[in-house]
C-alpha cells in the first residue's frame, strides 16, 4: 500500500506557535519507507513540537503535512494514528491505571498486515510477558521503552515518532532498542526519531537533520554526520 | 457656597410642597396634615426567595393586605389612614442587606413603618435604622432577645416570639412532665449556642439536668454519630436546636436511629411549613413551643379560611403574627389621628389587645416585648391527621406572663 | 469499642454517598477535563426527582433506584451536547464557570418550583428496621446505602476493568491526549461518560433522599466535601475517589464523635495534609509539570 509513494512523509514549511511565541520556523522534511531519520538540536529548539505537530496534537500550526499522500492538515489525531502513524512519546506515555497487557491492546490494530501479533511482541519481549499482568508503570525505564515501541508496532503503524528512546536508559538497553529499530526499519517501517544522544543516532539512522530555534539549519547524511560528530556534540553543548 | 444653599433649599421646599400639593388634590384632603405624605407604607422586609421564604415570605404581604382591608371595612369614610400602601423587599436573611433595604425603604419609600425581618443579625441591623430614623419596626420573623434587651429602642416592637419563649415554653414544660434527663444537639453559631443557652437554663431551673450538649458544624447534613453521641446517656430527651434544612436532616436520621417513640426529641425552633415539608408521620410526637397554629379555636381557623381562599394554603404564626402587627398598628394610628411615630409608639406602649393572634396581649412599655399566649404543642400521629396542615395538637397553654422573660436589665430606652 | 465499631460503620455508610458521587466527578473529570461544579446540583435533583416521582407517579424507592439514574443520564447527556461540548477546547475554566452557572438556573428553578422548606421522602418499607449485632445497632437504611455503594462500586469497577470500554474510560481519564495519539476516538465516549458521572450523582441523589432534607440547596455543601473527596484522591484517579469517599466518611464520623465542632474542618484538613505530603493526591499520577 505505501510502496506506491517514495515519501512516506513529507513536512512542508510547518510554522508553530505556543500563544505569541513561534517555536517552530517554515520546517520542512522528508522520511522515506524504510528510512530512519533523526531529528538533532538542543533542548527547546522545537523538536518535540515537531512531533506533536505531526501526530496532530499541537493545533497552533500552519504549514502542511502529508502522509502517505494524504493531507493531514484537517485530520484529528486519533484519525492519524488509524492512518497509520505510531507516537512513542518522550515520557513513554505509559498508563498506570492500565496493565502491561492493557497497554499493548488498547490502541485499535490499524493494518492488520503490518501489526506485530501479540504473540510476536512477547517472544520479542519476554519481559513483557512475564509481567503482562502488572500495572504498566511499574515495570523499570528500559522495559516501559520498549512497551511504547511494542504498543505502536502492535496496532501496525508504518511510520514510529520516536521522543528520545534512549534517554537516561542503561547503554545495553540503547544497544538494545538499537537493534529493535534495525528490525523494523527492515521490515519498510519508517522512523522519525528526536535524539540527542549523538553516538546513538549515527548507529541507526540514514540522515538527520540539526534543528536549531526552531529551524532547520543543517540537512546531513549519516556519513557526514559521523565525520563531524565532535563538532556537532559542541553545538549540541554535550 | 451659601448662597447656594440656601437656593437649593428653597427649591427642595418648593418641589416638596408641590408635591404635597398634588397629593392633597388626588383625594378628599381632611387627613392630608396629619399623615405624611398623604398615605400610610408598611415595609415588609423579610426572605422572599431563601430557607424562610415559605415560613413568611412572599405570603406575608397577603396577610398584611388582609390588615389593610380590616382596617378599611371597620372605620370606612372615618378612617384616618385612606391611602394605605404596601412595599417589598428582600433581604436574604444577611444583616448587610436588610441595613440597606430599611434604609431605602425608610428614606426612598417613605415607609412609616417595617414589618417582620427574620434572622436575628437582619433584625438587629434593621432595630438601629429604626432608631436612627426614628421611624417604626414591628419584628415578627427573628428571634434573639436583644431586640428587647440591649438593642431596645423606642421605635422597635418585638411582636410574635423569642428564644426565651422557646426554651422556657419546651424545656420548662417538657422537665415538669417528667422529661428530666437532656443531651443537646446544636448548630456552632450564634443562634444556635444562644438556644443552648436558653435552653440550658430553662431545664436546669425547672429541676432537669443536662447530661451532654453538643456542637455541630452549620450546616451539615450528616447526623447520623451526633445522634449515637447524643442517645449514649440515655436521656428521657434529645433537644435539636438546628433549624430549617439541619432540622429535617436531623429528624430523618433521628428517625432512621430508630429513636422516635422511644426518646423525646424537643425541637428548639420549628414551624408548620418544615413538618409539611417532611411529613408529619417523621415528625409524630415531636414537642415544640408555638406561639400560634391555625386550628387552635374557630377564630384561628376563621381567619385561616380567609388566608387559604388568598393563598391556597395555611398560614404560619408568622404570617398571622404579620397580620396583627400591621392591624395594631393602623388601629393606633386611628387612635392618634396620624402616623407620626411618636405619637403611634404613645399609642402602642402599655396596650392591652386580643386579637386573632394576640390572646392576652399586652405590649409591655419597659422593653416593646409583646407579651401573649404561647402554646406547646406535640407533632400529631398520621391517624389524627383530619386535613392538610392539620398537624398540632395543643399539649398546654403557657400564659401570656409566663410565657416570656422579665424585662431586661440591658434595655435602655 | 462498640461505640468506635458503631462510628466506623456511620462513617462508611457516609461514606458510600461520598465515593459514589466522586467516582462520577473523576471520570468526569478525568475524561473531559471538566471540573463539573454542577454535581451537587445534580445530586440534588436526584433526591427531588425521587420525591416528586412518588408524590406524582407513586414511583417507589425501588423504582426511583433505577429511573432516576437514567434519567440523570438523559439530562447529562443534553447538558453536554447543548452546552459543554462548546467550551472543551477552551481553558478548563470556562467549563467551571459554565457548570457553576448551570448549578445556580438549577438551584433556583427548584427554589421557584418546590420551595425551599423542602419535599416529603418516607423511608422505603422494609428498609425503616434496625440491625443489631451484640451492642452495635444500626439503622438497616444505613447498613443498606453501605453495601449499596460498595455494590455499585464493584459495578463500576469491574465494567472500567473487565471491559474494552472500560479500559478506553481508564485510559482516556488518566491521559485523554495520550489515547487521542494512540487513535482512541475519545470524543466518542465524551457523551455518554458526562452521562454517566451525571447519572451516578443522580444515583447518590436517590440514596439521600431517605434520609436527608430534600431541599434546592442540599447539594451545595455536598459538592464542597465531594471536590475535597477529589482532590484527596488524586485528581482524575477513579480508585482515589472510592478509596478517598469512605476515607472521607469516616473521617467525619470520628470527628463527629470525637470533636464534634470541627468535624467538617477535619476533611479538610485531611486534604491540605494530603496536598502537601503528595500534591497529586494519594492515587494521583505524579505530574513532571
Amino acid at each position: 500500500m505505501s510502496g506506491m509513494s517514495r515519501v512516506m512523509l513529507e513536512v512542508d514549511g510547518l510554522s508553530a506557535w505556543y500563544g505569541e511565541a513561534r517555536v517552530l520556523a517554515d520546517v520542512s522534511l522528508t522520511v522515506a519507507p524504510g528510512e530512519v531519520v533523526t531529528l538533532v538540536g538542543r533542548n527547546g529548539a522545537g523538536k518535540t513540537t515537531l512531533l506533536r505537530s505531526v501526530m496532530g496534537l499541537h493545533h497552533q500550526v500552519e504549514g502542511t503535512v502529508t502522509f502517505e499522500g494524504r493531507d493531514l492538515r484537517r485530520v484529528r489525531a486519533d484519525a492519524r494514528a488509524k492512518a497509520g502513524i505510531g507516537w512513542v512519546p518522550d515520557d513513554r506515555g505509559i498508563y498506570a491505571s492500565l496493565s502491561v497487557e492493557e497497554n499493548l491492546t488498547l490502541p485499535p490494530v490499524v493494518s492488520p498486515g503490518d501489526a506485530w501479533s501479540l504473540e510476536r511482541v512477547y517472544e520479542q519481549f519476554p519481559v513483557l510477558h512475564e509481567r503482562r499482568a502488572f500495572p504498566g508503570t511499574k515495570l523499570s525505564g528500559g522495559e516501559q521503552q520498549m512497551l511504547a515501541m511494542a504498543r505502536v508496532l502492535r496496532m501496525g503503524a508504518r511510520l514510529l515518532l520516536l521522543d528520545e528512546p534512549s534517554e537516561g536508559l542503561a547503554p545495553v538497553i540503547v544497544q538494545r532498542i538499537g537493534e529493535i529499530i534495525r528490525q523494523i526499519k527492515a521490515s519498510g517501517v519508517a522512523v522519525l526519531l528526536v535524539e540527542q544522544n549523538v553516538a546513538f543516532a549515527s548507529t541507526v539512522a540514514d540522515r538527520h537533520y540539526l534543528l536549531a530555534q526552531g529551524r532547520v539549519v543543517e540537512s546531513l547524511d549519516n556519513e557526514t554526520f559521523q565525520s563531524r560528530t565532535t563538532q556537532l556534540l559542541e553545538y549540541l553543548g554535550i | 457656597m451659601h448662597r447656594k444653599k440656601t437656593l437649593a433649599l428653597a427649591a427642595t421646599a418648593v418641589s416638596g410642597s408641590l408635591v404635597l400639593a398634588a397629593c392633597g388634590g388626588g383625594g378628599p384632603s381632611a387627613s392630608g396634615g396629619k399623615i405624611s405624605d398623604g398615605k400610610v407604607v408598611l415595609g415588609l422586609l423579610n426572605d422572599q426567595s431563601g430557607v424562610y421564604k415559605d415560613l413568611s415570605g412572599p405570603n406575608s404581604k397577603v396577610a398584611i393586605q388582609m390588615a389593610i382591608d380590616d382596617y378599611k371595612a371597620k372605620y370606612g369614610d372615618k378612617a384616618v389612614a385612606k391611602d394605605i400602601e404596601i412595599v417589598t423587599a428582600d433581604h436574604q436573611n444577611k444583616p448587610d442587606i436588610a441595613n440597606t433595604k430599611a434604609q431605602e425603604m425608610y428614606d426612598r419609600d417613605k415607609a412609616d413603618i417595617i414589618l417582620d425581618v427574620p434572622t436575628s443579625s437582619a433584625a438587629l441591623a434593621v432595630a438601629n435604622q429604626a432608631k436612627a430614623k426614628k421611624k417604626l419596626f414591628i419584628d415578627i420573623g427573628a428571634g434573639t432577645t436583644a431586640l428587647t434587651g440591649k438593642s431596645c429602642n423606642k421605635y422597635t416592637f418585638h411582636w410574635a416570639y423569642d428564644t426565651y419563649m422557646l426554651a422556657h415554653g419546651t424545656g420548662g414544660v417538657v422537665v415538669k412532665n417528667g422529661g428530666k434527663k437532656w443531651s443537646i444537639v446544636y448548630p456552632d453559631y450564634a443562634f444556635g449556642q444562644d438556644m443552648n443557652k436558653s435552653f440550658t437554663a430553662a431545664v436546669q431551673q425547672a429541676g432537669g439536668t443536662i447530661q451532654q450538649s453538643i456542637p455541630t458544624p452549620f450546616p451539615n447534613d450528616n447526623f447520623a454519630t451526633y445522634i449515637t453521641k447524643a442517645q449514649s446517656t440515655n436521656p428521657d430527651v434529645i433537644g435539636i436546636m438546628a433549624a430549617g434544612g439541619d432540622l429535617i436532616n436531623f429528624v430523618k436520621q433521628f428517625n432512621q436511629a430508630g429513636l422516635q417513640g422511644k426518646t423525646d426529641l424537643a425541637v428548639g425552633l420549628m414551624f408548620i411549613t418544615d413538618i409539611h415539608s417532611l411529613g408529619v408521620d417523621q415528625f409524630q410526637g415531636t414537642k415544640f413551643t408555638d406561639a400560634w397554629y391555625w386550628n387552635f379555636d374557630d377564630q384561628n381557623r376563621a381567619w385561616a379560611d380567609k388566608f387559604k381562599e388568598k393563598t391556597g394554603t395555611r398560614p404560619s404564626f408568622a404570617h398571622a403574627g404579620n397580620y396583627s402587627a400591621a392591624l395594631q398598628y393602623l388601629e393606633a394610628v386611628q387612635r392618634a389621628g396620624t402616623d407620626d411615630a411618636d405619637a403611634v409608639v404613645k399609642q402602642l406602649e402599655g396596650k392591652k389587645i386580643n386579637d386573632v393572634f394576640l390572646r392576652n396581649g399586652e405590649i409591655r412599655a419597659a422593653d416593646h416585648s409583646v407579651l401573649h399566649d404561647a402554646y406547646l404543642v406535640q407533632v400529631k400521629n398520621k391517624s389524627e391527621v383530619k386535613e392538610d396542615w392539620d398537624y398540632e395538637k395543643v399539649l398546654e397553654t403557657i400564659p401570656a406572663q409566663e410565657a416570656f422573660g422579665p424585662v431586661s436589665g440591658d434595655c435602655k430606652m | 469499642m462498640s461505640a468506635f465499631l458503631q462510628y466506623t460503620l456511620q462513617g462508611l455508610a457516609a461514606g458510600g454517598f461520598y465515593a459514589l458521587a466522586a467516582l462520577g466527578l473523576a471520570v468526569i473529570f478525568g475524561v473531559l477535563g471538566v471540573v463539573n461544579f454542577s454535581h451537587g446540583a445534580c445530586y440534588m435533583l436526584g433526591a427531588v426527582a425521587s420525591a416528586v416521582l412518588l408524590d406524582t407517579l407513586g414511583l417507589s424507592f425501588w423504582w426511583a433506584l433505577l429511573v432516576v439514574p437514567v434519567l440523570m443520564f438523559v439530562f447529562g447527556v443534553l447538558m453536554e451536547r447543548l452546552l459543554v461540548q462548546w467550551l472543551l477546547r477552551l481553558d478548563p475554566l470556562y467549563n467551571f464557570l459554565l457548570t457553576f452557572g448551570i448549578t445556580l438556573v438549577l438551584v433556583d428553578l427548584v427554589k421557584r418550583r418546590y420551595g425551599v422548606s423542602g419535599l416529603p421522602y418516607q423511608l422505603p418499607p422494609g428498609l425503616d428496621g434496625r440491625v443489631t449485632v451484640g451492642s452495635v445497632s444500626l439503622s438497616l437504611y444505613q447498613v443498606f446505602v453501605t453495601l449499596f455503594a460498595v455494590l455499585v462500586c464493584v459495578a463500576v469497577w469491574a465494567l472500567l476493568t473487565q471491559t474494552r470500554i472500560g479500559m478506553i474510560v481508564r485510559a482516556s481519564t488518566e491521559d485523554a491526549e495520550r489515547s487521542r495519539a494512540l487513535g482512541i476516538n475519545v470524543g466518542r465516549w465524551v457523551t455518554p461518560v458526562f452521562g454517566f458521572g451525571i447519572g451516578l450523582a443522580g444515583l447518590s441523589g436517590v440514596l439521600a433522599a431517605p434520609f436527608r432534607a430534600i431541599t434546592a440547596d442540599m447539594g451545595s455543601n455536598f459538592v464542597i466535601i465531594l471536590f475535597a473527596v477529589v482532590v484527596i484522591g488524586g485528581l482524575g484517579s477513579i480508585l482515589g475517589a472510592v478509596v478517598a469517599g469512605f476515607l472521607v466518611g469516616l473521617v467525619e464520623a470520628y470527628g463527629q464523635a470525637y470533636a464534634p465542632s470541627f468535624a467538617q474542618v477535619l476533611i479538610f484538613v485531611l486534604m491540605a495534609l494530603v496536598v502537601l505530603v503528595r500534591p497529586s493526591g494519594l492515587f494521583g499520577r505524579e505530574e513532571a509539570a
